[in-house]
């Protein structure tokens, strides 16, 4: 495996929602980190004087964990966000600990249940669907 | 293999967002073809993961799905090929 397995994102910096994995079994599950900073670009917007990590960034951040356990060498993009529940804002200066499990897949979908948390308590949810690129066609079975 | 079909078809109304009613499909409507239900991958996905849920059946290979998500008859016969149900 890699030795930084963020690596393995396509990502570039302007729009990369984990800093860093804390534990990964390779197609299974992996927990991850992001530091939510008074920094972060689009929190000067949402909202001016009142910064708040957008829900959809917080499934991004979910999605690009998740992303972590796709095969090797393969990229992907979202295919369906499940459930998604946002229990309470994301603010500068907290840590969010994101936890995805590949649920099961079919072909290049893979499906995956992400939990975001904060010092412990719940922030965010959802059941995630990513499509491999590489394999997509069209969206017929 | 009556109680399956009626499992299947429940598993159908419950996970699936149809246009019509499961009541109004036959055993044999094809639930892919456009000319059937034309339902996508992503829902072949939802009822993988739903079969595996209730029946314990475990399709992983995408020419298996083809061939079993053919029709809730084809799913019902499956199941019960696997022992399962």
């Amino acid at each position: 495996m890699d030795s930084d397995p963020l690596s393995r994102l396509p990502h570039g910096a302007s729009f990369r929602f984990v800093d860093r994995v804390l534990e990964i079994t390779p197609g299974t599950r992996v927990i991850a980190l992001k530091n939510v900073t008074v920094g972060d670009p689009h929190l000067q917007g949402h909202f001016p004087g009142n910064p708040i990590m957008p829900g959809v960034l917080l499934v991004e951040a979910m999605a690009q964990a998740a992303g972590l356990l796709l095969p090797d060498g393969s990229s992907a993009l979202l295919a369906q966000i499940k459930e998604a529940r946002f229990r309470r804002p994301v603010v500068p200066g907290d840590q969010v600990r994101i936890e995805a499990e590949r649920l099961g897949g079919l072909g290049p979908l893979h499906r995956f249940a992400v939990k975001a948390s904060v010092d412990g308590t719940a922030v965010a949810e959802a059941e995630i669907v990513l499509a491999e690129t590489s394999q997509v066609t069209s969206n017929a079975l | 293999m009556n109680d399956i079909v009626q499992r299947v078809r429940q598993l159908l109304a419950t996970r699936l967002k149809l246009a019509q009613t499961v009541d109004e499909i036959t055993d044999d409507t094809p639930l892919f073809a456009p000319t059937g239900l034309g339902l996508d991958s992503i829902d072949a996905l939802e009822l993988v993961l739903g079969l595996e849920k209730e029946f314990g059946v475990v399709i992983e290979d995408r020419a298996v799905a083809i061939r079993v998500l053919t029709s809730i008859r084809t799913i019902a016969e499956f199941i019960q090929s696997q022992g399962k149900g």
